[in-house]
């Protein structure tokens, strides 16, 4: 995608979030409006840097530790960025993703509906086996290394 | 450089308007509605607005009420990676704002990563006992998203067993996914086992909307520690982005095989008896021929 074309699609992304900010959780929005920059705008240098940097990582990966960078402790710019974020509630951005997820798979109702239910049944295990997996060691080490 | 899709901007936005229009009344709808609790047992199971637009996305299909057509679904998938970036440069924030809460998690953060093979562990003998066979290989090997997708198929070839089961998952996931790995997340936060850092490790699986529907739901939960809960799934779900596919690669695919090999003949038996005496008899003929 172009430069331009991220940029057009973030600002609608942007619009996306403050109604939903707006609609679910009643702010308005020019109160929503500096967290939708600091979001949008950390979004699009992530954008920007995966594809200056030669190694090959998804952009959400340089987003995010953007994001890192620009909230912690040594960041000129923690106090606005976390106060600006905080403004958005946790859930509206991702309403739209929901949309757009659901458009990206309505070809494949047949399709799902065809794995019947034993493929189903493994996938309901795929997700849990991950998410337990996880779960577990994350939960073992942190009492080993004393964290909780 | 990049190939683009669309000769230029205004050509994409020509395409792609339908979709704009049909996400913004989804989000006035689905936020109306709101945040929706359900009490099961102990908890709560909760329904957030991203299920709600997710299902009218997959109703205004071709499949369904038809108000989308195919060059609009095949246009929405880039679309998903757009949306969700705001969605992951605020969880960042939150990481970068609980930082002290990452550090010290830092090597259950690492290791946590090694949890993802538990989808092998836990799923590979229950495709077998179904009757599965190479497909099970493609289908319990990771979590099954995009990028794991395309590396069954680079490895085994589009038209093998192991891309099928592969296939299969995928559409699995991506139609009951979100809304089941809220659900399931729920579940387990109510068992009360682990540690809420410990779950919100766990949510990221390397999933963008499966992470964010486990972590709606943990945030949900427990108010107190939303803010570490999220810098922990965010930490991890970037760590995830990164190792994700060598994972697969040199750990998830030979382990997968290896546990095959060691299953199938054991209890392979159960499920498909049929499907097996098929192709035993095909290995049989297989062996003659070379015997010649």
């Amino acid at each position: 995608m172009r430069y331009i074309e991220w940029l057009v699609l973030f600002v609608i992304s942007g619009c996306g979030i403050a109604l939903a900010n707006f609609v679910g959780f009643d702010v308005g929005f020019m109160e929503s409006l500096p967290g939708i920059l600091v979001l949008l705008v950390i979004a699009a240098l992530g954008v920007a840097v995966s594809k200056v940097i030669p190694l090959k990582l998804p952009v959400v990966a340089y987003v995010s530790i953007i994001g890192l960078l620009a909230a912690c402790p040594v960041s000129p710019c923690r106090e606005f960025v976390i106060d600006a974020a905080g403004k958005i509630n946790f859930t509206a951005p991702l309403t739209m993703v929901g949309a757009y997820a659901g458009i990206s798979i309505s070809d494949q109702i047949k399709s799902f509906l065809k794995q019947g239910w034993k493929m189903i049944l493994v996938g309901v295990f795929v997700m849990t086996g991950t998410f337990v997996g996880s779960a577990l060691i994350a939960h073992v080490v942190l009492k080993i290394t004393g964290a909780i | 450089m990049d190939k683009f899709v669309y000769p230029s901007l205004k050509a994409r936005l020509k395409t792609e308007y339908k979709i704009y229009i049909a996400a913004v009344i989804f989000i006035l709808i689905a936020d109306s509605i709101g945040q929706i609790q359900i009490p099961l047992g102990p908890g709560q199971f909760i329904l957030f607005p991203i299920f709600y637009a997710l299902i009218m996305g997959v109703l205004s299909g071709p499949q369904a009420t038809k108000i989308m057509k195919s060059k609009e679904v095949k246009a929405a998938s880039k679309l998903v990676i757009v949306a969700i970036c705001p969605f992951i440069a605020k969880l960042g924030i939150n990481a970068g704002a609980s930082l002290e809460t990452v550090v010290s998690a830092g090597p259950a953060l690492l290791l946590q990563e090694f949890g993802n093979l538990g989808t092998i562990l836990l799923a590979m003998p229950l495709a077998i006992l179904l009757g599965m066979k190479r497909e099970a290989i493609g289908a319990t090997h990771s979590i099954n998203r995009e990028s794991n997708l395309a590396l069954i198929t680079d490895v085994y070839g589009p038209d093998s067993p192991e891309a099928r089961g592969s296939l299969s998952i995928y559409v699995v996931g991506g139609m009951i996914g979100t809304i089941y790995f809220g659900f399931m997340v729920s579940v387990i936060a109510m068992l009360d086992i682990f540690h809420p850092y410990a779950l919100g490790m766990a949510s990221g699986v390397g999933a963008g909307i499966l992470m964010a529907s486990a972590v709606a739901s943990l945030t949900e939960i427990f108010p107190a520690m939303a803010d570490q809960i999220s810098a922990l799934a965010s930490a991890s779900e970037t760590i995830s982005g990164i190792d994700g596919i060598y994972m697969s690669l040199l750990i998830g695919l030979p382990l997968c095989n290896w546990l095959y090999k060691v299953l199938e003949p054991r209890i392979g038996r159960f499920g498909g008896k049929r499907r097996q005496e098929k192709a035993a008899a095909a290995d049989a003929v297989e062996e003659k021929e070379e015997q010649k």
